[in-house]
């Protein structure tokens, strides 16, 4: 019995490996020989060639010492209030939503198994890609705003929190997408939801920040 | 060897750097440019994400000078940073999607590390195998081959840095060097050894 690739990788790294298998190495050439090979490799990763930043220290510093803009002003309480109202309706929907989906999706895979009748919201809605595309934009959007004040209303704030939270577990789920088994259909309903909420985030963030729409 | 290896700032460079002092920061930047790029290029094959993480990277290191606390190398620390973003980034759900996308492309992720270079001189060549073999990896094992095997970490440690166990870093690395060996040398694909069981 010749020896596995993790005992070869032990011996090659010097970890303890059982005295038999230590012994059978030396003597066996064929796994001398892939002993000699995983070291080969291994010198051959670490003799890639270094490789040239592209981004000069001139970059690194203006980009330092780009200033980070400050709120002008506070807006208005009711404009807050406002934008409060719509972001809780958003997340009341959302919700709303979230529990009918087992139903929905029971109802999909019955309508799955029938070819000949298509889901005509599915249709409508926008494509994975593009739901990431405008995702990522009002990512961008919001890492533009200015800083959040030090001081600020509490209900603002736990506004703003609720929606960051519900944003961080749509991550989690987006994240492991691909190894839990979520179909495209579920992939584009929590990509959807995600850029809803940071709509509503970023609505909420400008009207905090003072910001004009 | 890790690229970070004897490289050596000295404490009134650093000290200097941390009041603000541009040229020192210049110099510290200077010093690690070549292996903190290169170690980010090898974890993140989509050149332009490497950019911006190499702009971060730096970033980070001259903000936070003065939490270097002198306690272990100062290369290792500023690897530690490089990392950590890498890993922040492969966490992240913008990967996630453009895995989902590069799926639909026919351009491999490959020839995005490569930059389409290619050299008549043997050497060099090889050298492009081995890079087009890497990165042919997925992403994780892709890190956990480069952090052990050329970074040095220890399986407990890429466990710790990933959130996972000493097991799990061990058994991508050896998926990651059966993978290796099969594209850079197939005549020995069905050497019994290579597999990961142990009855041949």
């Amino acid at each position: 019995m010749h020896a596995s690739i993790d005992h070869l990788l032990s011996l090659r790294d010097g970890q303890p490996v059982d005295a038999a298998t230590a012994a059978h190495v030396e003597q066996c050439q064929r796994c001398s020989a892939e002993l000699r090979k995983l070291r080969e490799l291994q010198l051959k990763l670490q003799s890639l060639p270094p490789l040239d930043a592209p981004t000069s220290f001139t970059e690194i510093r203006r980009a330092m010492a780009r200033p980070v803009a400050q709120p002008r002003r506070l807006v208005s309480p009711r404009l807050v209030a406002a934008l409060a109202f719509v972001a809780l309706t958003t997340i009341f929907f959302v919700a709303l939503r979230d529990e009918t989906a087992p139903r929905r999706m029971a109802e999909h895979d019955t309508q799955s198994a029938q070819p000949q009748e298509q889901p005509t919201d599915v249709v409508e809605q926008a494509r994975v890609p593009e739901l990431v595309a405008q995702s990522q934009r009002l990512e961008d959007l919001l890492q533009r705003l200015p800083e959040r004040p030090r001081v600020e209303r509490v209900s603002t704030a736990a506004m703003i929190d609720t929606i960051e939270d519900r944003i961080q577990w749509l991550d989690f789920q987006l994240s492991d997408a691909p190894d839990s088994g979520l179909s495209e259909e579920q992939t584009q309903r929590l990509w959807r939801e995600r850029v809803e909420l940071m709509d509503s985030l970023v609505k909420v963030r400008y009207a905090e920040g003072g910001v004009a729409f | 060897m890790s690229q970070f290896a004897g490289i050596e700032v000295t404490a009134e460079v650093l000290s200097a750097a941390c009041s603000g002092d541009s040229r020192a920061q210049e110099a510290i930047y200077r010093c690690y440019q070549r292996p903190v790029y290169s170690l980010i290029r090898r974890l993140i094959a989509r050149p332009a994400i490497a950019d911006e993480l190499f702009q971060d990277t730096f970033i980070e290191i001259l903000r936070s000078l003065r939490s270097y606390s002198g306690g272990g190398p100062f290369g290792g620390w500023v690897r530690a940073i490089a990392v950590n973003k890498c890993l922040m980034y492969l966490r992240s759900p913008w990967h996630r999607s453009f895995a989902y996308l590069d799926a639909d492309e026919n351009e491999p992720l490959a020839d995005l590390l490569m930059d389409g270079a290619s050299s008549p001189d043997a050497q060099v060549q090889a050298s492009n195998d081995v890079e087009r073999a890497l990165a042919t990896l997925p992403p994780l094992t892709r890190t956990v081959v480069w952090l052990h095997d050329v970074e040095g970490y220890t399986h407990g440690e890429i466990a710790q840095l990933m959130g996972r166990t000493a097991s799990f870093s061990k058994s991508q690395l050896a998926r990651a060097h059966q993978r290796l060996r099969e594209l850079l040398d197939p005549q020995s694909e069905s050497l019994p050894c290579t597999h990961l069981s142990t009855i041949c």
